[in-house]
């Protein structure tokens, strides 16, 4: 199971998101500061593979992309 | 007991390897194993179901079709896609409608899509399946139409 607070703490906490975007398999985050984004924290947090492109960081969580991008949001 | 599922061509195009798709999710099969198409600008646009099933997500942009035993293709028009907020698409079912494989779900104007820069291939995915359980019956090269049988997934 993905842990919705862990992978919002991967991503350098709510000050560091700009926008979260679920994309079906992946969440989609465009982030203050690329650096704050802690990729193994991520993964241990559930997600499957993280892609870093710019300010742009995809998580991939699978299918319950929707779901945990909910929760995430309810956290903020 | 689930039965193979037949998985057809959603959008009539050319057959490419998920490993030529620009995108480093798809192309490294993160999701799951499967093919893509390269669309045809016209004959592509509408966009039907690659198996039957209930369409248990649908973004304009993309898609997932659940065969009654669980197991769900997921279908994406085009990379980066999610950015255009549903311009060029048009929906013809809603989300936890029971469709049939070939019958239209989208239509996209792929023409106007690709003038955006963005790709329009479109990888069709076996989520969470074990790459051995896929057998693919369409060539890399070959064109196909919903009338194609782009891969079988083993139960």
């Amino acid at each position: 199971m993905v842990d919705p607070q862990k992978i919002l703490d991967g991503l350098g906490g709510d000050a560091n998101i700009v926008d979260l975007e679920p994309c079906i398999t992946r969440l989609r985050v465009e982030v203050e500061d690329p650096a704050q984004v802690n990729e193994s924290m991520l993964k241990a947090a559930g997600a499957i593979a993280v892609m870093k492109s710019g300010s742009v960081v995809q998580v991939i969580v699978g299918m319950q992309a929707d779901t945990i991008a909910a929760d995430i949001e309810d956290l903020r | 007991m689930s039965a193979d599922i037949t998985v057809v061509a959603p959008v009539t195009g050319t057959v490419i390897t998920m490993a030529e798709v620009p995108d480093p999710v798809f192309s490294a099969e993160l999701v799951g194993p499967g093919l893509a198409i390269d669309p045809d600008p016209v004959l592509g646009r509408d966009v039907r179901s690659p198996i039957d099933g209930t369409v248990v997500k649908l973004h304009p942009h993309a898609f997932v079709v659940q065969a009654a035993d669980g197991r769900g293709v997921l279908v994406h028009l085009g990379i980066n896609t999610v950015q255009l907020d549903g311009q060029g698409f048009s929906l013809t079912v809603a989300e936890g409608d029971q469709v049939a494989a070939g019958q239209v779900l989208i239509q996209w104007d792929i023409e106007a899509i690709a003038e955006t820069g963005r790709s329009v291939i479109c990888p069709v995915v076996a989520l969470d399946a074990k790459p051995d359980a896929i057998d693919l019956h369409a060539a890399p090269g070959s064109h196909v139409t919903s009338e194609s049988t782009l891969l079988e997934w083993g139960a």
